[in-house]
């Protein structure tokens, strides 16, 4: 059962993007659209079930292990909300001319494609097909953040297309470097495969799995928007549709993160922990510096929260160079939590932006009059991605913190420390602005209930998670960290 | 072919890789890039052959033969078909000169085949000195897409950079498997379309090139 799921899951969003192209009524095609990602959070929940009495699962190419699953359920949990959000979106974005009626269908099918991809990615335990599925993202998403046809939309379309083509050029090398290094061990044609070179990573040549770990962090690193290779990150992630915007920050940077685990966890078995460790710690040290002036000055309220995203990746990889048992563990529930709270705080900006016909934060003014229940969904957002208990980031962000000081890295845990609060202090007055005051210009149309109920889910997770970890999804992450610690 | 002969048959057409990729980097026109870029993959179809016919494994032959197909005659077909429809007049536009660009080149050459020099045993899984001149066009073309412009020069690098990988990967022990080539492949040829697309559709609808595109900031 569960190694039939393996094969069905991708194609479940590859047939719904079929399914697309039969209609062109926006109706049926939102129709469609819910239902396909309802049946791919449903199938993953049996496989999930599956995995934890069972253990890991391959075939063939594709493999799901605990570590594979954390990024799954986020996946497919954040597509069912982008596509409730886009229910409504879909209908004001057409009403204003951002989107044309006439060629909907093919937006429904790439953004399904875009997810059958990111689902190879997850469960791909072939290195060579998670860099296959990796480009596949880039090539998916590239025309999806370009989709408006605008001069702005096409210029990130382009800028984001080559920077990531450029970097995961790097991730391929990396990976050739790791594959001959495990075919010198293994002898004969060797083996790509993940879980094949984990058996052997103890007697792979150091020297050569260090370049190749090089060449894979700043590969995927760039892929997954950590400094200073993030260049492309603001300009895609305000220039894409909102949906869009929700899915790449959301869960694509998160899916790149998952390929630097997977070599990760082979560097550490060859060239131990500390190598790889050290590594992450720079480049995490390096995103969180960089994302804090351009969060405080910024005045365009998407390339905020690419911004603040370049912030949070930098913030899983400083847990993942802190490293340990706590660490991996926090870094792994910020993933999640990261990515819940994203596309969050992207929704309830999309619907403001919508409101206002700007994305200015000077010309969102009082929100909370306008559109009371999207205002307190937007300051909830604000609130936890400013990591204030009792949300989700809070729990975990505490967490890399523990694993820094119990570790001794006195210097990162300081510089992190000053740099949240200074973000802290921005974001609060940015969200602060946009929530009260006396709305001007503000279109006064009701709240439309399909974001709404999108972005009350996703509120739900986010505030459930900064409570309690429920029992079984805390398995999950325990037996990931445990693959990712050893 | 005993093992010294294929040796030095892949370091002669490394050094010949190289020199293509000295081509690029001069380049002052874009269709030169563009043929010295097509040679450069003729090259690395050679090198499969090469070794395919070394190692006996069928699976190189296919690799030399889409390599043959792909990247030296389709992808550059499609570049030149742009450069006319498009009436290309204005050529690389360099970002820096040409000439620092090209001491740059030599310096990663040299810090490649350093760096690998540093490597021990596991140099015995890639044949000759594939892995430096791998090392080398990888990161030459990706200067190259960073020191231009304009967006088919950035195209022409991407080609030259996954030409590098190509190479490392078939002088590995027996080269990559085949399907996850194939699949390389694949993404090359759609991300190429993809860019292709786009730069037609910047054309059409801002009628403006690429290398114009520079508002969004900060």
């Amino acid at each position: 059962m569960a190694e039939t799921l393996l094969w069905v899951l991708p194609l479940v969003p590859s047939v719904t993007a079929l399914a697309m192209l039969t209609t062109r009524r926006r109706r049926i095609l939102s129709a469609i659209d819910v239902s396909g990602s309802a049946v791919l959070l449903a199938l993953t929940l049996v496989l999930a079930r599956e995995v934890a009495a069972g253990g890991p699962r391959s075939l063939g190419v594709f493999r799901v292990d605990d570590l594979g699953l954390v990024f799954l359920l986020l996946l497919v949990v954040l597509t069912l909300a982008v596509s409730i959000y886009t229910v409504g979106w879909l209908k004001q974005a057409v009403a204003v001319g951002n989107m044309k009626a006439e060629s909907l269908r093919s937006y429904f099918a790439l953004v399904h494609v875009f997810v059958a991809t990111m689902v190879v990615t997850v469960l791909a335990d072939n290195l060579g097909v998670l860099w296959i599925a990796m480009e596949g993202t880039t090539i998916t998403s590239a025309v999806l953040i370009g989709y408006h046809g605008h001069r702005h939309g096409l210029e990130a379309a382009w800028k984001y297309i080559i920077v990531t083509t450029i970097g995961i050029s790097f991730g391929l090398f990396g990976t050739v470097l790791v594959y001959a290094a495990a075919a010198d061990v293994m002898g004969g044609a060797g083996s790509m495969s993940w879980s094949a070179i984990m058996q052997v990573a103890p007697k792979l040549d150091p020297g050569i799995v260090r370049i190749g770990f090089i060449f894979v962090i700043v590969g995927y690193g760039t892929k997954a928007g950590l400094a200073p290779m993030h260049l492309w990150l603001p300009d895609a992630h305000s220039q894409a549709p909102t949906p869009v915007s929700a899915l790449l920050s959301g869960v694509l940077i998160k899916c790149a993160l998952l390929g630097i685990i997977r070599f990760q966890t082979i560097a550490a078995a060859a060239c131990g922990p500390d190598f790889a460790q050290n590594v992450l710690l720079v480049f995490g040290l390096i995103s969180v510096v960089v994302a804090t002036p351009f969060i405080l000055v910024q005045r365009d309220v998407k390339r905020l929260l690419g911004y603040h995203s370049v912030e949070h990746v930098g913030i899983v990889a400083l847990g993942l160079g802190f490293g340990g048992a706590i660490g991996t563990y926090g870094a792994l529930l910020h993933v999640v939590n990261h990515g819940i709270t994203k596309a969050l705080a992207f929704f309830a900006a999309g619907t403001a932006i919508a409101r206002y016909g700007s994305r200015d934060m000077r010309a969102i003014r009082g929100l909370l009059t306008v559109a009371p229940i999207g205002a307190t969904l937007l300051m909830l957002a604000a609130l936890s991605l400013a990591g204030v208990p009792p949300f989700s980031i809070f729990v975990s962000e505490l967490m890399v913190l523990r694993a820094g000081i119990g570790n001794g890295h006195w210097v990162a845990i300081a510089i992190f420390l000053v740099m949240v609060v200074v973000i802290f202090a921005g974001l609060l007055h940015h969200a602060g602005a946009m929530v009260f005051g006396e709305p001007r210009g503000a279109n006064r149309r009701a709240e439309a209930w399909s974001p709404l109920l999108a972005m009350m889910l996703l509120a739900a997770i986010m505030v459930l998670l900064g409570l309690t970890i429920p029992a079984s999804f805390d398995g999950v992450l325990r037996r990931a960290t445990e693959i990712v610690v050893g | 072919m005993s093992a010294e002969t294929v040796q030095t048959i892949i370091d002669d057409l490394g050094a010949l890789l190289l020199f293509t990729m000295i081509l690029i980097v001069a380049a002052s026109q874009i269709s030169r890039a563009i043929y010295a870029v097509a040679a450069q993959s003729f090259l690395i179809a050679i090198a499969g052959a090469v070794l395919a016919t070394a190692t006996g494994n069928a699976d190189l032959w296919v690799i030399a033969g889409v390599t043959l197909v792909v990247k030296a005659s389709l992808l550059p077909w499609i570049l030149h078909w742009v450069v006319r429809r498009m009436n290309v007049r204005r050529e690389v536009e360099p970002v820096i000169p040409i000439a620092a660009t090209l001491a740059l080149a030599v310096a990663v050459v040299v810090m490649s085949f350093h760096l690998s020099a540093s490597l021990g045993s596991v140099r015995q899984a890639i044949t000759g000195n594939a892995l430096p001149v791998g090392i080398a066009l990888t990161l030459t073309g990706v200067l190259v897409m960073a020191t231009r412009k304009t967006a088919l020069s950035q195209m022409v690098g991407l080609f030259a950079s996954e030409n590098g990988i190509f190479f490392t990967a078939m002088a590995v022990t027996q080269g990559m498997p085949l399907i996850i080539e194939i699949g390389v492949i694949l993404d090359v040829i759609l991300a190429a379309l993809v860019m292709t697309i786009m730069v037609l559709r910047v054309r059409s609808t801002v009628d403006a090139d690429i290398a114009d595109l520079d508002r969004l900031k900060g």
